[in-house]
C-alpha cells in the first residue's frame, strides 16, 4: 500500500474517492479557479420566508442523496441538526451527505437516522458519541473525512466538496436573509463558520427564532446569498456552548505545565509588545493564558492581537488593555458573545481569513506562538488529536493543523500519563498535525524541543527550563504503568484525516483486536 | 496462606484503585480498567505475581482501577490484604527500590512541599514537582480510618517513583499513635528523612532515633535518615534548642504556626508570631540544624507568600514550607541569594582555591578568616545560582 510523507499508508482510493497522499506541510501547489453558487436573481417584493423547516426543505428542491451543511456554533446546545434530518426523513428524503463543521454529543440520536439510511455519509468533525459510533465500522457508505477548520473552508471553497442545502442556524435575521449569531436571546457568537456555505451552496436556508425587522446587522450571512428564511421555537442553546474543558483548571499537574509552557515562549523571547498568540480552549491551555496574563502585567507587555476561540479569560486581557484586538472564529462562554456585541476590537472573522491553506494570508501565519493541546504525541513530534490509544475517533481536528503550521512557536501541552495511559508513544495512532510544524511539547516532567529548533533549545537551557527528550519523559511514564497492549486494526478505514490542504495525513481504521 | 476476612482498601477516586480481598479456596482475580484491553492482562498478572510473593494461595481478588499506576494498584491489595490478616507484619520487608542517594545534612532546603499520602490522585505526579524536599504526610492530612492504607501507599511510592534531586521525607504521626507502625513499613523504602510532627520533648526525638536506628539495619539502609522535627506548640517553641540537640540526626527545626497560634489564642500575623519564628531560628542556629518556616495557607495569594517568604528568609530561615507545586517557584525566588551574596561567596571559594594552591591552610577573604563551615556556606550559595556543584 502506498504511503505518505510520514511513512502512514494510505489507500489509493477509498469508497471511489481518490486520496491525495501528504507531501509536506507547504509542498501542495493549488490550481484551478474558486468554486462558487448557481447565479440567480430575485425580483422586488418576493418574499423569503417559509412557514416551516419542512416546506423550507420541499422548496430547497432538497432529494436523495444531496448534501446538507451546518455549522457548529452553538456547540453542544445545536438545536438545527437533529430537525433537520428529522424533518427530511419524514419527507421520505434519505442517503444524505451530512456536511456540518462539528458534531457534538448532543447529536447522538443522529445513530438512528444512520442506521436507518436517512444519512449515509458524514464529513465533518466527529466529538463524542457519533465518532465512537463510526469507528465500530460499517454504518456509513463512505468513511467520514475529517478536516480543520481551514481544510473545510478550503474544501468548500475550491469545490471539493459541493453544498446542494446550506441549513445555517442564526440568533438574529431579517426576512431578507441578513443574519448574524451575536444578537438576540439565544445569541452564540460569529457564526463565521457558515460564511463560505452562504457563498458556495446551491441553496441556502437561514434558520432563527429571533426574526428582526430588516436590516439585521451585522449582516454575517448576506442577504444576497440566501434563498429562504424560516422561523423555529428555538435555534439553539447558549448553555451547550459551555463544556467541560474550557475552564482553568485546579490541577497541579496542569497549572505546571501550563506554567512551564509559559516560561518556555518567554524565554524564546516571544513575549514582547506586538506579538500574536493564540491560546486553545481545553485546560491547560486557558491555564498558559492566565498565567501569560499576570506575566504580561508585571512588566507590561502589550499583545497586538490574539486569536480566539475565545473565553472570559481572552476577553479579560482584552479589556484590561494586556490584547490589543481578538481575532476571532469562535465564542467559547457567554462573556465572549456579549464581547463581540460590545467591543469594535473583539473581531469576527471567517476560517478564510485565518486558516485557509489557498489563500493569500492567513492570520494564523502572524502568530509568534500558540499553545495547543493533543490526545498522544510520538517521537517524532507528530501530534494526534482525533483518536484515543484504544483507536476510537472521538476528536474533531478543529483549528489544530492551522494554527500549528502557522505560529512561529507551536507549544504541545499534555501531561505524560492521562489515568494510567502513556500519552507520549513510539508512533501516534492517527496523525493529525505532523511533527514538522511542532517545536515544543511540553509535560509535567520537562520540556522536550523539536530537534529542528536547536536555537529554542539553547534559549531554554539559558532559562534554566529542564530540557529533556521525548524518549526520555516517556520511558519514566511507562515505568510506572507498563507499555500496554495496542490495538490491533483491520482494512476497513472508518475516517480519512486530511491535512489542511486536502492531502490524506492519515487514516482511521477499524480497531479488529488487541496485541 | 490463606486470607480468612474479606476486606478492601482503596477508592474509586481517578488515580486510584478500589481492592477487595475476599476468601476462596483457589487464587481468582478479576480486573475492572478503565482501559479496557490495553491493561487488563497487565494488572491480573501484577496482582498474580504479587500474591505468590506473598504465599497467598487461596482468595478471590476483585480490582477496579480508575487510572491507578501498578504501584497504587499493590498498595491496595496490600492494604486490603494486612487488613483481612488483621496483620501487616506480612509487610514489613524492604521492597526493591529505585536508584537513591543520600543527601547531606546541610543540603538545600527552601522549599518543603506536603503532599497528602493517602490520596493515589496528587500523589500521580508527585515526581514531577521539583521542590526541594517532599514531605509525604501520613498525619494530619490522612483520616483515621485511612491511616494504614495510607502508609501503604506511601511505602510503594517511595520505593517506586524516581524524585530525582527531591530530598524525601514522611511526616509519621505521633509515635504512640500510629507512629511507630508508619516506620516499620517506610524505612525501608528509602526515604531521606521522617518528620516528627508535635516535638515538644527532646525524648521524642531520642526515641524516634533509636527506633530509626534498629530499623535501618534490619532494612539495610544505607544511610541514617534525617529527622526534621515539626515544633508546633508553645512548648515545643521553649523547648527547640534542646529539641534541635537531642540527636546527631536532626538536620532541620520545622515551624507549624496553625497549631502554635490555636494553642497560645493567637491570631495570625507576621507579628503575633515574631517572637515564636526568632526563637525558632536562634534554637536551631545555635545548634548547627537548620530552620524552616511554616506554610503559607492562601494559595491563591502569591504577593502575601513572596512577602513572607521574604521576611523569613531575612529573619534567618533556610526554607519555607508549601501545600501547592505552583508556590515552590516563588519561595525558591525568596530564598535565592542576593547579588553582593552571590559575589562575596565567589571570593571566598576563590580565595580558597588560591589558599590550597599555595599550601595555606589558613584562608582570609576581605579581611575576614574563611573557616570550613563559612565555605560550604559559600558554595551553598554557588549552587543556588547554578555555579559550582550542588550542595550535596
Amino acid at each position: 500500500m502506498p504511503t505518505n510523507a510520514l511513512g502512514r499508508e494510505i489507500p489509493e482510493e477509498v469508497a471511489g474517492r481518490t486520496l491525495r497522499p501528504y507531501q509536506g506541510a507547504f509542498v501542495t501547489i493549488p490550481a484551478g479557479r474558486r468554486a462558487g453558487g448557481p447565479l440567480k436573481t430575485i425580483r422586488p417584493g418576493a418574499d423569503k420566508v417559509a412557514s416551516s423547516l419542512e416546506e423550507a426543505i420541499r422548496r430547497s428542491g432538497l432529494r436523495d442523496g444531496m448534501t446538507i451543511s451546518f455549522h457548529h456554533s452553538f456547540r453542544d446546545g445545536d438545536r438545527l441538526v437533529l430537525p433537520v434530518v428529522d424533518a427530511c426523513a419524514r419527507l421520505g428524503i434519505g442517503d444524505l451527505r451530512l456536511f456540518a463543521t462539528a458534531l457534538f454529543p448532543c447529536h447522538e440520536p443522529l445513530v438512528r437516522y444512520i442506521q436507518e439510511g436517512v444519512l449515509t455519509r458524514i464529513e465533518g468533525s466527529l466529538n463524542g458519541p457519533i465518532g465512537a459510533f463510526v469507528s465500530q465500522g460499517g454504518k456509513l457508505k463512505e468513511p467520514p473525512i475529517l478536516r480543520s477548520h481551514g481544510g473545510r473552508w478550503r474544501a468548500v471553497a475550491c469545490g471539493e466538496v459541493g453544498i446542494d442545502v446550506a441549513f445555517i442556524a442564526a440568533s438574529e435575521a431579517d426576512p431578507y436573509g441578513n443574519a448574524n449569531g451575536i444578537n438576540g436571546p439565544h445569541a452564540c457568537g460569529p457564526i463565521s463558520f457558515s460564511v463560505i456555505d452562504s457563498w458556495c451552496a446551491d441553496h441556502v436556508v437561514v434558520v432563527t427564532d429571533n426574526l428582526v425587522p430588516y436590516p439585521a446587522v451585522p449582516p454575517t450571512i448576506e442577504q444576497g446569498y440566501v434563498d429562504q428564511v424560516v422561523v423555529v421555537d428555538q435555534v439553539g442553546d447558549p448553555a451547550g456552548i459551555v463544556t467541560g474543558t474550557l475552564r482553568v483548571t485546579r490541577s497541579p499537574t496542569q497549572l505546571k505545565i501550563a506554567d512551564l509552557a509559559v516560561r518556555a515562549v518567554e524565554a524564546a523571547g516571544l513575549v514582547r509588545n506586538g506579538m500574536g498568540f493564540q491560546a486553545g480552549a481545553g485546560g491547560i491551555s486557558l491555564a498558559a493564558q492566565e498565567i501569560l496574563a499576570r506575566r504580561m502585567k508585571a512588566t507590561g507587555v502589550r499583545a497586538a492581537f490574539a486569536i480566539g476561540g475565545t473565553t472570559r479569560y481572552l476577553v479579560a486581557m482584552l479589556n484590561e488593555g494586556l490584547v490589543g484586538t481578538i481575532l476571532d472564529g469562535q465564542a467559547f462562554d457567554e462573556e465572549a458573545i456579549v464581547s463581540h456585541r460590545t467591543n469594535p476590537r473583539h473581531q469576527p472573522m471567517t476560517p478564510g481569513f485565518y486558516a485557509d491553506y489557498n489563500s493569500l494570508g492567513c492570520a494564523t501565519y502572524l502568530l509568534d506562538f500558540a499553545f495547543l493541546g493533543g490526545t498522544e504525541v510520538d517521537l517524532e513530534f507528530n501530534v494526534n488529536v482525533n483518536t484515543h490509544s484504544d483507536g476510537q475517533l472521538l476528536h474533531g481536528i478543529g483549528g489544530h493543523q492551522d494554527v500549528a503550521s502557522g505560529a512561529g512557536v507551536t507549544v504541545i501541552t499534555l501531561p505524560t500519563l492521562r489515568g494510567r495511559v502513556p500519552m507520549i508513544r513510539d508512533q501516534v495512532t492517527t496523525v493529525t498535525t505532523p511533527g514538522e510544524v511542532i517545536d515544543l511539547v511540553v509535560t509535567e516532567r520537562g520540556i522536550a524541543v523539536n530537534p529542528r529548533r536547536a536555537d529554542l533549545a539553547a534559549d531554554l537551557r539559558r532559562a534554566g527550563l529542564p530540557v529533556r527528550t521525548l524518549a526520555e519523559m516517556k520511558e519514566e511514564a511507562e515505568r510506572l504503568v507498563g507499555a500496554g497492549k495496542k490495538p490491533l486494526f483491520g482494512d476497513e478505514i472508518v475516517g480519512v484525516i486530511q491535512w489542511r490542504d486536502g492531502t490524506v495525513i492519515d487514516v482511521v481504521r477499524k480497531v479488529e483486536g488487541w496485541q | 496462606m490463606r486470607p480468612t476476612q474479606e476486606a478492601s482498601a482503596g477508592t474509586e477516586d481517578r488515580s486510584d484503585a478500589l481492592v477487595r480481598v475476599r476468601p476462596a479456596g483457589r487464587l481468582t482475580v478479576s480486573v475492572r480498567t478503565r482501559t479496557g484491553p490495553m491493561y487488563e492482562e497487565h494488572i491480573a498478572s501484577l496482582v498474580r505475581q504479587a500474591l505468590r510473593g506473598y504465599g497467598v494461595d487461596g482468595a478471590h481478588v476483585e480490582v477496579g482501577e480508575e487510572g491507578a499506576y501498578d504501584h497504587v494498584i499493590l498498595a491496595r491489595l496490600e492494604a486490603a490484604l494486612a487488613r483481612s490478616l488483621g496483620s501487616e507484619e506480612l509487610f514489613r520487608s524492604a521492597l526493591p527500590v529505585v536508584d537513591r542517594t543520600p543527601t547531606s545534612r546541610s543540603r538545600l532546603r527552601r522549599s518543603r512541599l506536603y503532599v497528602p499520602g493517602g490520596g493515589a490522585r496528587l500523589l500521580a505526579f508527585a515526581d514531577s514537582f521539583g521542590p526541594d524536599c517532599l514531605l509525604l504526610d501520613l498525619e494530619d492530612a490522612v483520616a483515621l480510618p485511612e491511616k494504614d492504607s495510607a502508609r501503604f501507599l506511601v511505602r510503594r511510592v517511595l520505593a517506586t517513583m524516581d524524585f530525582g534531586r527531591t530530598e524525601l521525607w514522611v511526616r509519621i504521626n505521633p509515635l504512640d499513635a500510629g507512629g511507630a507502625d508508619d516506620l516499620a513499613l517506610v524505612v525501608g523504602s528509602r526515604p531521606h528523612g521522617i518528620c516528627l510532627p508535635k516535638a515538644e520533648d527532646p525524648a521524642q526525638v531520642l526515641a524516634l532515633a533509636d527506633l530509626l536506628a534498629s530499623l535501618e539495619e534490619a532494612y539495610s539502609v544505607p544511610w541514617p535518615l534525617w529527622i526534621m522535627p515539626i515544633i508546633e506548640s508553645p512548648r515545643g517553641v521553649l523547648a527547640a534548642a534542646d529539641i534541635a540537640r537531642a540527636a546527631e540526626r536532626v538536620a532541620c527545626l520545622a515551624f507549624g504556626a496553625e497549631d502554635y497560634t490555636r494553642e497560645v489564642g493567637a491570631r495570625r500575623s507576621w507579628e503575633t508570631l515574631l517572637w515564636a519564628r526568632s526563637q525558632l531560628v536562634a534554637s536551631a542556629k545555635a545548634s548547627g540544624v537548620q530552620a524552616s518556616d511554616t506554610v503559607y495557607p492562601n494559595v491563591e495569594d502569591e504577593e502575601g507568600l513572596r512577602d513572607e517568604a521574604q521576611r523569613a528568609r531575612d529573619l534567618g530561615f533556610d526554607g519555607k514550607g508549601v501545600i501547592h507545586p505552583l508556590q515552590i517557584g516563588i519561595v525558591h525566588g525568596a530564598f535565592a541569594p542576593s547579588a553582593e551574596e552571590v559575589a562575596w561567596a565567589r571570593g571566598a571559594v576563590e580565595a580558597a582555591v588560591a589558599a590550597a594552591k599555595e599550601g595555606r591552610g589558613v584562608i582570609a577573604y576581605q579581611g575576614r578568616m574563611i573557616d570550613r563551615p563559612v565555605l560550604e556556606r559559600a558554595k551553598r550559595i554557588l549552587a543556588q545560582v547554578g555555579e559550582g556543584s550542588d550542595a550535596d
